[in-house]
C-alpha cells in the first residue's frame, strides 16, 4: 500500500508525476431521469494509488468515472484535478492529459498499432521522432514486441489489444488513468496475466488510477483503495482492501466482499510477513517458501492433519513454523499491524 | 420518324466487304470512325460522368455530414433524393429543357440527380458503421469533433463510400447514354445514330464501349479503395 507521496521517478523512463483526484459533492441527475445516477459523492484518490470504484450494475461507478474526463457532464459538484477544477478546462484539452481506457478498448481499426498509440502525442504536436522513441518504449513498457508496432489491431489477440489499449492511455505520460472494466472481456487466465503486469506497471510509472470493476476479486487484488458503491452512488465504504474485508462498513458491503472475506483477506499477506514460530528442531509438516500466502498455508494446514508448516528461506534453511494459531492471530492483530 | 430520318448509306464503293455487305460487325468501320466518332464520344461520356459524380459527391457528402450531425436531416434528403431517383430518366431531361434549355448543364443536373440518394446514403451509413466505442475512445483522448471525423470516422467509412461511388459512377455511365436526347454528346451519339441505321456496327461498338467503360471505372475504384484502406485486407488472427 502506498503512502501519498505525490510519486516521483525512478529509473530511466522518467514518468515524471501523478496527480491527486478530487470529487467533492458530485451528483449526476441524467436528462429525464427520475433519481439521480449519482446522488452525493465525494471521494480524494491519493497521487500515485490505484482507487478501484466497485458495486453492482446501475451503482454510478462507470458515470463517475466519466465525469472526471468530461465525457459526461456533472450536474453539481466538483472535480479537482491536483487542486484544479476540470470544469476550468477545455474538454479535448483536459481528456489528452488522463489516459483513458475503456472495455471495448477502443483501438481505431483503420491504423497500425504505432499509429494508435501515438495518437495523443500527435494532438499534442509532438516532433516525429520523439513521437517514434515513444512508441518503441511504450510497446516494451506493456511487453509487446516491436514487430506487432505496424500490424493492424484486427491482427492482435485480446490481450495484445488490451495492452495496446494501455499503452496508448499512458502515451502522453498523464498524471491520471481512467480505466473502465479494462479486462472485464478477457478470459480468466489471460486477465490474471494483465492484472499481474497492471500491477508491475504501476510500480514502475506510479500513476493515479482510477480503476472500474463489479468484480470484488479483481478490486481486492489491484486496489490501494476501495470504493464500494451502491445504487444512486452513494459510498458504501472507502477503504484499503484489507479494512474493507477485516471491518465492512455494513450489511451490504460484507455481502458484497462476500462470506471468504476471511480468506481473501488471508490471500493478501505472505507468510514471510509473519513473525514465525521458532522450529528448533521440532516435527513438521510440509515445507512451503515465505511468498506462500496465508490462505495457501491455511489450506495446506487443514488438509495436512493440524502439524505445522515449515518455512524454508532462500538458502533452503528452515526460517520457522506456521501454526493454525499463527494464522488465526494474523486476522485479528491485537493493536495493529 | 423513321421516314424523316435520313439513311445512312454505307460508302458501297470505297468501304471494306463487311461494310459493303452489311456485316453484324465490322472491325475495319470501328478502325476507320475511331478518330473522328467513337473517341470523341468516349471522351465526352467520360466527361459527362466525371462531373456528374463529382458534383453528384460534392452534395450528397456534403448533405451526409450535416445529417450524422443533426440525425433529423436525413428523412427529408432521404424523401427528396429517393424521388429525384424515381423520375424516368428520359421524363427528366425533358422536364428540364424549359429551364436549362437543350445543354449540357441539363445533361448533368439529371445525371446529378440520380447520384444523390445513393452517395448520400452511402456515406451516412459509413459514417452511422463506426464502432461506438471507436468513437468513445477517441472522444476520451481528447480528438476534437472536427478530428474525430476526419481522422477517424470518414477513413472508416471509406469502404461504404466507395462501394456507393461505384454504384453512382456504373449508373451514371449507362445513364448518361439517355442524354443524347438533349445534347449530342457522348457515347449516346454514336448508339442513336446507330438506331436509325440498319448498318449496326456503330451501335454495337458505342454500347460495347460504355460497358466497357462502366467495367474500367468499376474496377479503378476498386483498386483506389484497395489502396486507401490497407487494413481491411489484413488477416484476422482471432
Amino acid at each position: 500500500m502506498n503512502s501519498e507521496n505525490t510519486a516521483q521517478t525512478e529509473g530511466s523512463h522518467g514518468y515524471p508525476r501523478a496527480a491527486t483526484l478530487e470529487l467533492r459533492h458530485v451528483r449526476k441527475l441524467y436528462a429525464g431521469a427520475a433519481r439521480p445516477a449519482i446522488e452525493d459523492l465525494s471521494l480524494t484518490v491519493p497521487a500515485g494509488e490505484i482507487c478501484v470504484l466497485v458495486g453492482p450494475s446501475g451503482c454510478g461507478k462507470t458515470t463517475a468515472m466519466r465525469l472526471v474526463n468530461r465525457m459526461i457532464e456533472l450536474t453539481d459538484g466538483e472535480i479537482l484535478l491536483d487542486g484544479a477544477s476540470v470544469l476550468e478546462r477545455r474538454p479535448a484539452e483536459l481528456r489528452r492529459e488522463i489516459g483513458y481506457v475503456i472495455q471495448q478498448i477502443g483501438l481505431f481499426p483503420h491504423q497500425t498499432i504505432a499509429d494508435n498509440v501515438a495518437t495523443v502525442p500527435r494532438l499534442l504536436g509532438w516532433d516525429k521522432g520523439r513521437v517514434a522513441a515513444r512508441v518503441r518504449e511504450l510497446l516494451e513498457l506493456v511487453q509487446l514486441p516491436p514487430e506487432l508496432a505496424e500490424r493492424y489491431p484486427a491482427q492482435l489477440s485480446g490481450g495484445q489489444r488490451q495492452r495496446v489499449g494501455v499503452a496508448r492511455a499512458l502515451a502522453a505520460d498523464p498524471p491520471l488513468l481512467l480505466m473502465d472494466e479494462p479486462f472485464g472481456a478477457i478470459d480468466p487466465i489471460a486477465r490474471h496475466r494483465l492484472q499481474d503486469e497492471l500491477l508491475q506497471l504501476q510500480a514502475r510509472v506510479r500513476k493515479t488510477i482510477v480503476f472500474v470493476t463489479h468484480d470484488i476479486d479483481e478490486a481486492i487484488k489491484l486496489g490501494d483503495h476501495i470504493a464500494i458503491l451502491r445504487e444512486g452512488g452513494v459510498l458504501a465504504q472507502y477503504a484499503p482492501p484489507d479494512e474493507l474485508l477485516a471491518a465492512p462498513a455494513d450489511e451490504f458491503v460484507a455481502s458484497f466482499v462476500g462470506r471468504d472475506r476471511a480468506l481473501k483477506r488471508l490471500a493478501l499477506s505472505r507468510v514471510g510477513d509473519l513473525t514465525l514460530l521458532p522450529a528448533n528442531g521440532a516435527a513438521h509438516g510440509a515445507t512451503i517458501d515465505p511468498d506462500t500466502s496465508l490462505r495457501d498455508a491455511l489450506s495446506l494446514l487443514i488438509a495436512d492433519g493440524d502439524r505445522p508448516l515449515a518455512v524454508r528461506d532462500g538458502d533452503g534453511r528452515v526460517a520457522g513454523l506456521v501454526s493454525l494459531e499463527l494464522i488465526r492471530a494474523a486476522l485479528h492483530p491485537d493493536p495493529a499491524r | 420518324m423513321i421516314a424523316a430520318a435520313e439513311p445512312v448509306i454505307p460508302d458501297f464503293g470505297r468501304g471494306s466487304s463487311c461494310v459493303r455487305e452489311n456485316g453484324t460487325f465490322c472491325w475495319e468501320w470501328v478502325r476507320d470512325h475511331w478518330g473522328d466518332t467513337l473517341r470523341p464520344a468516349l471522351v465526352q461520356h467520360l466527361l459527362l460522368t466525371l462531373i456528374a459524380v463529382a458534383i453528384g459527391f460534392a452534395l450528397a457528402f456534403a448533405l451526409a455530414l450535416a445529417a450524422h450531425r443533426r440525425g433529423r436531416l436525413t428523412t427529408p434528403v432521404v424523401l427528396v433524393t429517393g424521388l429525384l431517383y424515381t423520375i424516368p430518366s428520359l421524363a427528366l431531361f425533358q422536364l428540364l429543357v424549359p429551364f436549362t434549355g437543350l445543354s449540357r448543364t441539363t445533361a448533368e443536373v439529371a445525371l446529378v440527380s440520380y447520384t444523390l440518394l445513393i452517395l448520400f446514403r452511402n456515406t451516412l451509413a459509413g459514417l452511422a458503421g463506426v464502432p461506438e466505442e471507436v468513437r468513445d475512445a477517441a472522444r476520451g483522448m481528447g480528438l476534437t469533433r472536427r478530428q474525430l471525423l476526419w481522422s477517424v470516422e470518414l477513413p472508416l467509412a471509406l469502404p461504404a463510400i466507395v462501394a456507393g461511388l461505384r454504384i453512382a459512377t456504373v449508373t451514371v455511365i449507362s445513364l448518361a447514354t439517355v442524354a443524347v436526347f438533349v445534347v449530342n454528346e457522348g457515347l449516346g451519339a454514336p448508339i442513336y445514330a446507330g438506331l436509325q441505321q440498319t448498318f449496326k456496327t456503330e451501335l454495337i461498338a458505342a454500347g460495347a464501349l460504355c460497358v466497357a467503360l462502366a467495367l474500367a471505372a468499376d474496377a479503378l475504384l476498386v483498386l483506389v479503395q484497395r489502396a486507401l484502406t490497407p487494413w481491411t485486407r489484413v488477416a484476422r488472427s482471432r
